[in-house]
């Protein structure tokens, strides 16, 4: 696993919105140790695209979403949004910046100021940035109310007055006061019942194509992750394993560690074997990361080679997909 | 049919609260043959996780508890009143979700198991020792040897649940209750667990209730699916049958709200409107009926009983989905463009329509 390369960066494709090319990002855990979070991973995005994040805990997949809005510092690497390298912007110019990035969270309840009324929870992003404060308001709130499915009349209701699922529509509704381009999805229906999970996946879909926005959408479901994602990157301990188009990278994977997921979860995807599924083992320290590919010491078909040299990104032929593995599962294309 | 091993009738749960009296369970029925693995599903609130804390009598003191539960012939309620606490830890024992909490943090794994053996069985210091070494191994632990002298937060959380169930298996249950005991772990390890469970199943012919939210994970592993809605089982079947040819149209859609792997990308999903009912006071009408889209007037004035075929496929329902009154009754609905509860119903492909 590796994935290290830029080699899945669409560099002809005019409509790329965001482009992060080799981003590092290394929290210190003290005695000089640092956990590599994330480890030289490079994508991009279009506009108008939802890109899926998937991978177990601790594959550095919410480390890589933060990272684009700067909640936590990077080590290296860019972050090439219409011109600007997020990466390298501070103070001011990264103030200004932010409103275009909006991001809503796990836990709909715990993202939401208890004490303060959802109205104002909606439309403190429009306090701190309207121009001419006071004649957006309630206009734009009820508007936005409306859009995401709360009755604009419990505008004066505070968040635990809510159930889980209206909580996460008012962090959708308070993610778009501010007309943002991209929006980042961190793991936004894992806390959610599934009859409910279903209603906000919906309901993103929708405001994705009413606001024009970008999504990138991170998750370890990877049958929500399919369904809501036009591109689709696996991660494992801060490398990309394999990115490409949702369908065909389900339908043809080509990286055993995006075959063992696909094998392990309850209802196995048709398109692999469930002997795939047999990992052993937890994933590795991410303060010692294993040499070569770091998936060697749970992959069933690793050799000497995995053990020294990191396999480098690469495409299928002129597909949209790409994998860095040594030995790659042959699949056969159905045509 | 041969005597059930467990059988809960009529089972019902109270919490007196400051806003009022929760209905928790009302009215649970379940038999469980010896050696069978049942599945019980539901979201969160439904009384999984109550039906499971009554079986254990971990249940708190303010808890209403009424109806009958025997287990071998022994009445457990009569156990519990009288204060047999063995028979809880030794018969029937259960594994909790969260294995960090269910773990005391400052004693270690060996010893944790140990203390099991020695309360409920009497065995000696060294030799319970030894036994639980022999449970770590049969658990998968790789060095058992040395596990044994770790703290639980020296283990990852797929190994610590390992642990738990070495625990729950010291005694040798012959019933075996998980409540969501893969939730808090990774797919890959998950996949590990329940095929450790599995083995350890069939190896000791135990029986087990898994408790999941999880439909996928009660489809791959279980005998036979209950599904539970605001306090009541409200249809169970075979697994396949529950799956493929499902009665109650809170299953059906359940089913049809989830993203399918095989499905392609940006399926529109079948969401089902509304939210669960609160168990303050219900109002005596199905609990489903306000979100239903095949719910008729009667729906609104009284609760359906459980009807179907006794231990094959029980279900709780007037208008059945997959079945001609349902669509009858789906068909006059989406007619009206709205239910008997005033859902607004423009169509639905489920429910065999």
């Amino acid at each position: 696993m590796a994935g290290s390369g830029t080699a899945p960066l669409r560099d002809d494709n005019p409509n790329v919105l965001v482009t992060v090319t080799d981003l590092e990002v290394e929290f210190p855990v003290g005695k000089g140790a640092v956990v590599h979070a994330v480890s030289g991973i490079s994508f991009d995005v279009a506009e108008g695209e939802t890109l899926g994040i998937v991978g177990e805990s601790g594959c550095g997949k919410s480390t890589v979403a933060k990272s684009i809005i700067r909640l936590n510092d990077i080590k290296s690497g860019s972050i090439d949004y219409q011109g600007h390298d997020l990466a390298k912007l501070e103070g001011e110019a990264l103030r200004k910046i932010r409103p275009d990035l909006q991001m809503i969270f796990q836990d709909p309840i715990s993202s939401l100021n208890p004490r303060r009324k959802i109205r104002d929870v909606i439309s403190e992003g429009l306090a701190v940035w309207g121009d001419e404060q006071g004649s957006w308001s309630q206009d734009r709130i009820e508007e936005l109310m409306m859009a995401v499915g709360i009755d604009p009349k419990f505008g004066d209701r505070r968040a635990h007055q809510f159930s889980g699922g209206q909580c996460q529509r008012i962090g959708i509704a308070r993610a778009l006061a501010l007309d943002p381009k991209v929006m980042i999805c961190d793991e936004p229906v894992s806390a959610l019942d599934v009859s409910v999970q279903a209603q906000v996946l919906n309901l993103l879909e929708d405001m994705k194509q009413r606001y024009g926005l970008t999504l990138l959408f991170i998750s370890h479901d990877l049958s929500v992750v399919k369904n809501v994602s036009d591109r689709i990157i696996v991660m494992y301990l801060g490398k990309a394993c394999e990115i490409g188009n949702a369908d065909e990278l389900y339908e043809h994977p080509r990286h055993p560690y995006t075959r063992a997921l696909l094998a392990s979860i309850p209802e196995p995807a048709p398109t692999v074997d469930p002997s795939d599924g047999d990992i052993e083992g937890e994933l590795p320290s991410a303060i010692t990361p294993p040499a070569g590919c770091r998936f060697n010491t749970r992959c069933q078909h690793a050799t000497d080679i995995c053990f020294t040299e990191e396999p480098q990104m690469q495409r299928i032929g002129d597909q949209d997909h790409y994998f860095a593995c040594h030995h790659p599962v042959e699949v056969s294309v159905s045509v | 049919m041969a005597d059930p091993q467990l059988t809960v009738r009529d089972l019902t749960v109270r919490f007196p609260t400051t806003r009022g009296v929760v209905e928790a369970l009302n009215g649970v029925n379940i038999d469980l043959e010896k050696g069978q693995m049942l599945g019980i599903v539901g979201e969160s609130g439904s009384g999984k996780s109550v039906t499971a804390k009554t079986l254990m009598n971990l249940l708190p003191r303010t808890a209403e508890v009424e109806g009958e539960v025997f287990f071998e012939g022994q009445d457990v309620r009569k156990l519990a009143a009288e204060g047999k606490e063995h028979f809880w830890g030794v018969e029937m024992t259960m594994v909790f979700q969260d294995p960090m909490t269910s773990l005391n943090p400052v004693k270690k794994c060996g010893e944790q198991i140990a203390e099991t053996l020695r309360y409920h069985l009497g065995r000696g210091k060294q030799e319970a020792l030894e036994e639980a070494v022999d449970l770590l191994g049969q658990v998968g632990l790789p060095d058992p040897k040395k596990r044994v002298h770790q703290y639980p937060h020296e283990l990852s959380g797929g190994l610590r649940q390992r642990v738990v169930i070495a625990m729950a298996l010291a005694c040798q249950p012959s019933l075996l209750i998980a409540d969501e005991p893969t939730t808090a772990v990774d797919v890959t390890v998950q996949r590990n667990l329940l095929n450790l469970l599995d083995k350890l199943r069939e190896e000791r012919g135990m029986s087990m209730i898994l408790i999941t939210h999880d439909l996928g994970v009660a489809r791959g592993r279980c005998d036979d699916v209950a599904v539970m809605y605001a306090g009541r089982i409200i249809e169970r079947s075979a697994t396949e049958t529950l799956f493929s040819d499902s009665r109650h149209p809170y299953t059906d859609a359940l089913l049809r709200s989830i993203p399918r792997i095989d499905q392609p990308s940006h399926t529109r999903l079948e969401p089902i409107p509304g939210r669960p009912p609160e168990l303050i006071t219900p109002p005596v009408q199905c609990a489903y009926a306000p979100r239903c889209r095949f719910a008729q007037p009667n729906c609104l004035e009284e609760i359906p009983d459980v009807q179907g075929v006794k231990g094959m496929h029980e279900f709780a329902c007037f208008h059945p989905a997959n079945t001609d009154r349902g669509r009858e009754a789906l068909a006059t609905n989406v007619a009206a463009g709205k239910s008997a509860a005033g859902l607004a119903i423009t169509g639905y492909a489920g429910g065999g329509a």
